[in-house]
């Protein structure tokens, strides 16, 4: 069953990738509040007035 | 626009246009009741002391050229809206730049631009828009500590991951019992598993090995002792065995062990977020305060306050620290430090006590004690401050300290057994023994059951410090009331007239002489009369003696109302007065007198009863007056002791003394002036009429409107340590079957592994269920 | 540092719902077309268009061309969304969009003409995969360079689960891709028999579950609290939802292979997992159903909600079924029948459908700045979709299970009850039922499609959506006291990954050199590599997807040895690169075709080919004239010998040298074999090569019964 080393070289890799994700994503405080972001995310952010045309150049309306 | 809205004030309205012009409108959509009471009083000057250079850099938590971050407590939010308002700050005031809100924490954090703006801007239109922000002191003395610890999260996923991956990986072995056929995968199977054990032996379990290495050092044995044993030795022979090649180890058990009891102490853990169990007085008491000197007015930090400055002290705001009243005429409701409601006036040359609340008129006052040396405060030098009780620990049932020694011994035994019949034995089955043994079931049994009944608790609105409570809860049996705000309501009175029955025209002129005044009790009478049909009277003459009474003339009648001796000066009358009342004459003739009373929670008496029967012994220590010494000893029969006039010290004194008779006291309370008793008595209760609010440092605050399942709260923490009992057996039981495997020798890594498991997940669901299920039997 | 205006792209979400609409209506069209092939076999129209490779075209079209779009429909919405910020860069959205659309058309011409890799889901030939790979990366870096530039610090559970289908699809491709070419279009998997079916099914099953099933789980916690504008019931259970689902999912492939060859630890081991993946699935679920709490009056009268409701619902019930059909009792029954085309349906139509329907119309109106065309059109979609669904599962459930009774009854005499051909006429009325709700369903999508037509009409794109959000601000924090303790924060992240390179170097050490042995499975002494004729053949009954219909896997049960003979063993199939177990049996088992009571002559294959009817009466396999008419292409044949001998099989140096010339002369004794019952037929013809193949099925280890086999 060689390919079972693959798979499971892999599997393992993977679920640690997701571990350290993990990690990071609670250092980071990601889960401090779980609660406020379920209602945050239901606001829209359309902006204070009714504004102009976009601009032409799309990529660096990021800015 | 506005006109399609209606507002309960000009506040409200103002807020509405602000929002909308900043077309922030949809707040008004998001939810049923957008919470927008613009608190009207809201006066600029009042946040004048956050200019104040010392007191910002107490609040603020990083400060650069460009950018201040700060975070506030806002106990005022409470929905989806509030949340929406609180974050988009930066379009009403571009001088923030980022607001984010933690609704559980009730918190906003704030970062915005000093060029812009200011931190007392900033306060200011929190305030404006209805969420001011509750600035106190301590917040400014103590840094609070970061909501959870992180470093537990990291153990259990660490944990959870090695776990079930080295599970994943033991399994084959088990499946194939043992013969994979292919050679290269159970050398590597059980190669990676040791690689993975690893982090969970050295990071997971650290903590059980400190703490059972602390017990050590001071020569006892905790309940973490033979944990620790337990996992040293199971992941030791499991290496060895590796190592050795004859086996493949305990390790998915090692790793499940570690797993369980991180998530069995994390689920204990349960706090709430939004409450402070460890309040001072500093939590009550402004931060910065306006001193006059010479003519003109500055602000500085309370801390600085110096004996004999002279302060101002406007409409609802708090003296904080005891003064003589120099100008005006102070009104002064000490509800926050008695938990009485009804305001007391003083006059010119008075002493006001520190923890008083202005209401009216700004008042000068000279300071004859700093803060910390004031009446109220000093209770705090007192050392029950000090120390800190029912501090939280990992639980250890009576039982538990045999327990370690029953292992040990059992383990000698079959060392001796094995080492005449078999010696090859002894090192398996001594080993055996103590992986087995491990009392990690017993130690889940008491977390689950004690995380589960504060969550149950929870619900019912009794938010506990911590478990530990629980079992101090369980061994009460002397429970002190304070009178008002617990066995009374703090904000709601009952109010009755003695005297010659009064005719509607009467009424009317009284209601509308009474609602000439700011006073108190002049609003609690008005209110309580039913609106009269010939609308206000007019009124040709007012006059107001500050804290003696009014003096009116309504139409042709001269219309008097006030205090006792505000009347007697010309009626002869003899007065007992109970409670507080106002007299009234009406023309000529004495007419009678309103009393205002505490009201009495219903229902209080078959509590009482309840609490009776179940062997309790009550007393009653109030701060204020005996007015109502009849009523209470309606309620508590005779032969309750029930003393009024209570400073705060000889509570907590009359505490000391019974706690020196042996006795387990629960002290309930609310008001500052219960700090100290319950701090002292074993377990304290601070009863708050809502939560959002704030309370003495107590054990636990418990909301108002449930201090009626008292009882009830108090045998369901007596039902919980006998189902922790119940559950000690029966992992108890889970031991012995595995100890009959153990002392023969014969434990193979498929039995540990599937008893390990089993006896962990089965006692969590036994005891999470049966402590639901008495909560719904106790009708909690 | 000011609140910064930006806009977000809808053209692309834009573009990517109209490319998912339209794929949908292909994919499922191709699939109503298979479904009456299978009641009116005379549908199989040439070659391009016979089910064997229609098939592969459906399955593919719907999971990468309708989902797959609709995939990137949502996230493209609700990442710019969740982040405050506009897509990273416009051009990687282009060429991510055109990319995957390019790779659609390619895939709709290649498998049809045959080019296929022989592997379910994975049939794309490599130059495909390669490309897929490609526009994969862009789709990443810019989620990335989005998630990165974002204004929004915390990372909505949502989009944790886009992360997690990126990083594990990609992952499953690049290994279930291991091929190695012989041609620019044509190529040979790494893998052999029972390695290539444990690869396949890892990657099967994985793809199920991290392209049809965390994508979505993500599209639900984005779309559905939006839809119903309130939030999700627990967002601290979605959060523990996604890392346990995270944690156990790759493990679960190995169910799709109980009874086989395969290892039975390693069976066993795919049944745990799949058990436990029942409770995040359905922490999932009811965290979906429970955000509608007190809702169910809107639920009424919103359509939108409906859809969604009925997808989680789905999604429940199909998550509930797959632990269900992995346990062996119920695998004995349900594998191979056509329960599980039932149970993918409820996945396929109710969750991914269902969802991306509900999707459509809640944004559709949206980026339009419109309201929907219809709401009376919408609901009759939903209800012709809804009885749809039930039209076709009902019918499969009940069908399937009666058929596997069927293969499974034996008489009093102990005789089979059925011949294979009576279960199949059994079918037919039941193929016939489901190709109608198939028509509901499909009904449905084109009334959508035209009330979005009407919708898109009535109002105007809003390309470039305006919106502002405060940047975000580094958030310092005072250093004072805290510092030791950050410090300690960090240690575990680091010793984490340290242990992690620990574990993969250990790892590696392991799997690299066993890998190199090239097959470690106790091969059977008589199992000798494919001669030059039949691995022509092979590659013809891959191209032709036979492993469509026909499974090349007995398993052990006195039911199939019966009827096809002695049980598979792992050894047998150590040449078969792809393997053909196949998942289905709509025409019976092949595995021992050549031997014993299955052997026909080369004349009943020949006749058979070109028209089964002729030779089994009611048979709906479809016929094959054209391989009696084309020439074998033979100018690959050394090529393939090559491959094959540096993929292990044992071909001694210089064979494919003299490998056509054997090859004729195999094909030249088959020829003389027809004549001998009289069919006239030149030797170069492809059915030779498919006949030589069918012949030598199962023949390796009737040749000496006294072969050793593992246990």
């Amino acid at each position: 069953m060689s390919a079972l080393f693959v798979l499971i070289g892999i599997s393992i890799l993977v679920a640690g990738s997701f571990l350290a994700a993990f990690l990071w994503s609670v250092s980071n405080g990601q889960f401090d509040d779980d609660y406020t972001p379920s209602i945050r995310m239901l606001f829209d952010d359309n902006p204070k007035k009714k504004t102009s045309t976009p601009p032409s150049s799309k990529n660096n309306t990021n800015q | 626009m506005a006109a399609d809205h209606h507002f309960c004030c000009q506040g409200c309205k103002q807020v509405y246009l602000l929002l909308n012009e900043n077309n922030l409108c949809n707040y008004y959509d998001l939810d049923k009741t957008p919470g927008l009471k613009a608190r009207g009083n809201f006066v600029s000057g009042r946040f004048g002391y956050l200019d104040d250079e010392a007191t910002m850099l107490k609040l603020i938590q990083f400060q650069s050229d460009e950018q201040i971050n700060v975070t506030f407590s806002v106990p005022q939010m409470h929905c989806s809206s509030c949340i929406y308002l609180l974050e988009n700050l930066h379009r009403i005031e571009p001088g923030v730049k980022q607001s984010q809100v933690n609704f559980q924490q009730k918190e906003v954090f704030v970062i915005f631009d000093p060029r812009e703006t200011s931190l007392r801007k900033v306060v200011e239109l929190l305030a404006f828009i209805g969420y001011e922000p509750y600035i106190s002191l301590k917040d400014a003395v103590t840094k609070k500590a970061p909501a959870f610890n992180r470093r537990q999260i990291y153990k259990i996923g660490v944990a959870g991951f090695c776990f079930s991956n080295i599970m994943m990986l033991s399994f084959p072995e088990y499946f194939s019992s043992g013969n994979i056929e292919e050679p290269g995968l159970k050398t590597a199977f059980t190669w990676i598993n040791v690689a993975l054990s690893v982090p969970v032996l050295f990071f997971s379990a650290s903590a059980i090995f400190i703490s059972a290495w602390k017990g050590l050092r001071q020569h006892l044995l905790n309940i973490d002792a033979p944990i620790a044993l337990a996992i040293m030795v199971t992941f030791v022979r499991s290496y060895y065995e590796i190592i050795s090649g004859h086996g493949a180890g305990y390790l998915d058990s090692g790793t499940g062990i570690v797993f369980f009891m991180l998530i069995g102490r994390w689920f204990q853990n349960k706090t709430y977020d939004s409450f402070s169990f460890d309040r001072d007085y500093r939590s009550y008491f402004p931060l910065g305060v306006s001193v006059i000197e010479g003519k003109i007015e500055k602000n500085i930090p309370v801390t600085q306050l110096q004996r004999s400055d002279r302060i101002i002290i406007r409409h609802e705001e708090m003296v904080p620290a005891d003064a003589i009243l120099m100008k005006g005429t102070a009104n002064i409701d000490y509800s926050f430090v008695s938990g009485e409601n009804a305001p007391v006036e003083k006059q010119k040359g008075e002493l006001i006590y520190a923890g008083g609340k202005q209401m009216g008129s700004a008042i000068e006052l000279e300071i004859i004690k700093e803060v910390s040396r004031s009446y109220i405060t000093q209770l705090w030098n007192n050392d029950i401050f000090k120390g800190n009780k029912n501090e939280d620990r990992s639980y250890i049932h009576p039982w538990s300290k045999y327990f370690t020694i029953v292992l040990l011994s059992i383990a000698v035994g079959t060392l001796i057994f094995w080492s005449f019949f078999d010696p090859s034995k002894i090192l398996p089955a001594v080993t055996a023994v103590l992986i087995v043994a491990c009392p990690c079931s017993l130690l889940l049994s008491a977390t689950f059951t004690y995380g589960n009944m504060l969550r149950i608790f929870g619900r019912n609105k009794l938010f506990l410090k911590n478990a530990a409570v629980i079992e101090g809860l369980a061994k009460i049996n002397t429970i002190i009331f304070d009178k008002t705000g617990t066995i009374t309501h703090t904000n709601a009175a009952v109010i009755s007239y003695e005297g010659i029955p009064l005719t509607g025209d009467e009424l009317a002129i009284i209601k509308t002489v009474a609602q000439q005044s700011a006073h108190p009790l002049s609003k609690i009478i008005a209110a309580s009369m039913p609106a009269s049909p010939e609308k206000l009277l007019t009124l040709t003459q007012f006059k107001e003696y500050t804290g003696k009474g009014l003096e009116a003339v309504v139409g042709d009648i001269p219309v008097k109302m006030g205090s006792a001796n505000f009347i007697q000066a010309d009626h002869e009358f003899v007065t007992h007065d109970t409670g507080t009342s106002v007299h009234v004459v009406l023309g000529k003739k004495h007419a009678g007198k309103f009393i205002v009373q505490n009201q009495y929670r219903q229902g209080i008496t078959e509590m009482v009863h309840n609490l009776k029967q179940d062997g309790n012994e009550l007393f009653v220590l109030s701060g204020d007056n005996d007015s109502e010494h009849a009523n209470l000893k309606k309620i508590f029969g005779i032969n309750t002791t029930i003393n009024f006039n209570q400073s705060p010290q000889q509570k907590l004194d009359f505490i000391k003394k019974l706690q020196l008779d042996g006795k387990q006291v629960l002290m309930i309370g609310d008001g500052l002036n219960d700090a100290g008793a319950l701090m002292q008595s074993q377990v304290g209760f601070s009863v708050s009429e809502n939560s959002a609010r704030f309370s003495p440092a107590s054990d636990a605050i418990l909301d108002g409107s449930r201090v009626l399942l008292l009882d009830k709260f108090i045998s369901y923490a007596k039902a919980g340590k006998k189902i922790v009992t119940a559950s000690f057996i029966l992992s108890i039981l889970y031991n012995i079957v595995g100890l009959s495997f153990a002392i023969q020798g014969i434990l193979s890594p498929m039995i540990a592994a599937i008893l390990m498991p089993a006896s962990s997940i089965s006692i969590v669901l036994f005891v999470s269920l049966l402590s639901s299920y008495t909560a719904k039997q106790k009708g909690l | 540092m000011q609140v910064e205006k930006f806009y977000y792209d809808n053209r692309i979400v834009n573009n990517f719902a109209f490319a998912t609409i339209v794929w949908g209506a292909v994919g499922m069209l191709v699939g109503l077309w298979i479904a009456l092939q299978l009641v009116f076999p005379q549908l199989n129209i040439t070659q391009y268009g016979s089910f064997g490779r229609l098939r592969p075209l459906h399955t593919n079209a719907v999971i990468f061309a309708f989902v797959g779009n609709g995939i990137f429909m949502g996230v493209y919405y609700s990442l710019q969304r969740l982040c405050k910020a506009r897509m990273f860069s416009d051009k990687l959205s282009n060429i991510h969009f055109w990319g995957w659309q390019l790779i659609i058309v390619a895939a709709a011409i290649t498998l049809p003409i045959g080019l296929t890799q022989g592997a379910e889901y994975a049939e794309l030939i490599w130059p495909i995969d390669l490309a897929i790979t490609i526009i994969w990366v862009v789709f990443g870096w810019n989620m990335f360079g989005t998630i990165i530039k974002r204004r929004e610090k915390h990372l909505y559970v949502a989009i944790w689960f886009y992360i997690a289908t990126f990083v594990t699809v990609a992952v499953l491709h690049i290994v279930r891709s291991g091929q190695l070419p012989y041609s620019w279009l044509q190529s040979y998997s790494w893998y052999s028999g029972v390695q290539d079916a444990l690869v396949q099914w890892w990657y099967g099953h994985n793809a199920v579950a991290f392209f049809l099933t965390t994508p979505y789980l993500g599209l639900m916690y984005y779309f559905l609290p939006k839809a119903a504008n309130r939030p999700v019931y627990s967002y601290k259970l979605s959060i523990i939802h996604f890392w346990s689902l995270i944690f156990l999912y790759i493990w679960a492939g190995p169910h799709h292979l109980l009874y086989t060859a395969l290892p039975n630890w390693a069976q066993s081991l795919g049944i745990v997992f799949s058990v436990m993946l029942i409770f995040p699935s359905w922490g999932g679920m009811i965290n979906g159903l429970l955000t509608l709490r007190g809702a169910w009056d809107r639920v009424r009268d919103d359509v939108i909600l409906k859809f969604m409701v009925v997808a989680v619902t789905a999604y429940g019930m199909a998550t509930f079924e797959g632990p269900m059909l992995s346990l062996k009792s119920v695998s004995a029954v349900s594998h191979y029948t056509d329960w599980i085309i039932a149970h993918v349906h409820v996945g396929a139509l109710g969750w991914n459908g269902m969802l991306t329907f509900g999707v459509l119309y809640w944004l559709i109106p949206r980026i339009f700045k419109t309201d929907l065309y219809s709401k009376k059109l919408a609901s009759n979609h939903f209800w012709l979709a809804t009885l749809g669904i039930l039209f076709y599962t009902i019918p499969m459930y009940w069908a399937g299970i009666q058929q596997s009774l069927m293969w499974k009854q034996f008489t009093e005499a102990g005789q089979l009850k059925y011949t294979f051909l009576e279960t199949v006429t059994y079918m037919r009325p039941f193929y016939a039922m489901r190709s109608l709700g198939g028509t509901l369903y499909l009904t449905g999508v084109f009334i959508m499609f035209y009330n979005i037509y009407k919708t898109v009409k009535k109002g105007k794109l809003v390309a470039n959506e305006e919106a502002e959000a405060a940047p975000l601000v580094k958030e310092y924090v005072k250093h004072t006291g805290e510092h030791w303790h950050r410090v300690i924060e960090r240690k575990p992240v680091q010793f984490m990954i340290f242990s992690l390179v620990v574990i993969l170097i250990g790892g590696i050490i392991e799997i690299v050199p066993t890998f190199m042995i090239k097959s470690n499975v106790p091969t059977i002494s008589s199992v000798t590599p494919y001669t030059p004729l039949e691995l022509q053949g092979r590659d013809i009954y891959v191209r032709e997807g036979c492993y469509t219909c026909h499974s090349q896997m007995i398993r052990p049960f006195r039911s199939e040895t019966e009827r096809y003979g002695e049980y598979s063993k792992a050894g047998e199939f150590i040449y078969d690169k792809p393997f053909q177990w196949g998942s289905k049996r709509t025409g019976p088992d092949l595995a021992r075709e050549g031997v014993g009571i299955l052997k026909k002559t080369d004349g009943w294959h020949f006749r058979h080919f070109r028209e089964p009817s002729s030779m089994s009466e009611g048979s709906i396999m479809p016929s094959y004239p054209f391989l009696l008419t084309q020439n074998l292409d033979t100018s690959l044949t050394i090529a393939k010998i090559n491959a094959m001998r540096s993929l292990g099989v044992p071909y001694e140096k210089g064979y494919e040298n003299f490998a056509n010339s054997e090859l004729m002369t195999q094909a030249n004794s088959i020829r003389i074999n027809l004549k001998i019952e009289g069919i006239e037929v030149p030797a170069n013809r492809e059915v030779i090569a498919l006949i030589a193949y069918i012949q030598r099925l199962g023949k390796d280890i009737s040749k000496n019964k006294t072969a050793t086999f593992n246990k």
